[in-house]
């Protein structure tokens, strides 16, 4: 995907789905050891009677583990441009249990004067939502 | 902490009650390490060269989860929450081997339909220059003490 040239508005684009299972939970676990954290590591995340009394049918993933799999599809698309100047704001909509395929899919919503707009969704194997919201980037002039 | 040298635990407990809007959390410090920034970069399947080389950036959500350092600071027990909506703004990348600060704010906290959401607002500044790196927000449900979302 080129990031020197600049998308058009409606153009759409897609991560390669990722596996949200145990091994990826634990990788991702890795890469935030540090600092350590000194919560509770029985919870709705590592724990299935957590999960059952939250209302959830098994453990799910963290929503920061989903919000970063979106949020690299932005990355890769237009690097610095998010980095320096860019934001999102998203909501997780439906949970994400370990095992589940996710892909992230983003169109360019809006150009404007000093950044894009993108929406960006995540769904599951099923083909449903579990993340919805927008990210900006700086236009490639700037 | 002092506090906790004497082995006396002085954090609230953390539920509802003892959440309110305006109380401040934090500061916290760390030093980002390049090593982390592999592992972050390895779990999300990424070979972007922006996490590469010998001062490579932070991927821009490594430090999402900073919210949960401020609150084990100031909170123990709990059941944790349910992640409802994120809001992040990237002034400058975060860099291997920079010294950072996080500071956070609760803005918001209302019980509705029986549950309890709270945003957390927080923002990462260089620690040496405090130049503002990146704001974000996190608005939770917060697991009442039986484990449950009402």
């Amino acid at each position: 995907m080129s990031v020197g040239k600049e998308m058009e508005v409606g153009s759409k684009f897609a991560g390669v789905p990722y596996l949200l299972d145990d091994t990826a939970a634990q990788a991702y676990e890795r890469g935030l050891k540090h600092p350590p954290r000194r919560g509770s590591r029985i919870n709705i995340h590592t724990d299935r009677a957590a999960a059952t009394r939250a209302g959830f049918a098994a453990p799910i993933a963290a929503g920061e583990h989903t919000i970063a799999i979106a949020m690299q599809l932005v990355v890769d698309a237009f690097g610095e441009r998010f980095l320096r100047g860019g934001g999102f704001e998203v909501a997780l909509v439906k949970p994400v249990f370990f095992g589940d395929t996710i892909a992230a899919h983003a169109r360019i919503a809006r150009a404007q004067q000093d950044h894009l707009e993108i929406d960006l969704w995540v769904v599951n194997q099923h083909g449903a939502q579990v993340l919805t919201g927008t990210a900006r980037v700086r236009t490639a002039e700037q | 902490m002092a506090e906790q040298a004497a082995g006396k635990d002085q954090r609230l407990e953390m539920r509802a009650e003892n959440l309110h809007q305006g109380m401040r959390l934090g500061p916290i410090f760390y030093i980002v390490e390049s090593q982390q920034i592999r592992a972050f970069a390895a779990a999300l399947r990424s070979a972007s060269p922006l996490y590469q080389g010998d001062s490579p950036f932070a991927p821009p959500t490594m430090r999402l989860n900073d919210y949960a350092l401020l609150i084990a600071q100031h909170f123990k027990g709990g059941r944790g929450g349910v992640h409802a909506r994120h809001r992040c703004e990237f002034i400058e990348p975060v860099r291997a081997g920079q010294a950072v600060r996080v500071d956070g704010t609760v803005t918001f906290t209302q019980r509705k339909r029986g549950k309890f959401y709270f945003t957390l607002e927080y923002e990462t500044r260089d620690a040496t220059d405090r130049r503002l790196l990146m704001r974000q927000a996190i608005t939770s449900v917060l697991l009442n003490p039986e484990g449950g979302l009402t």
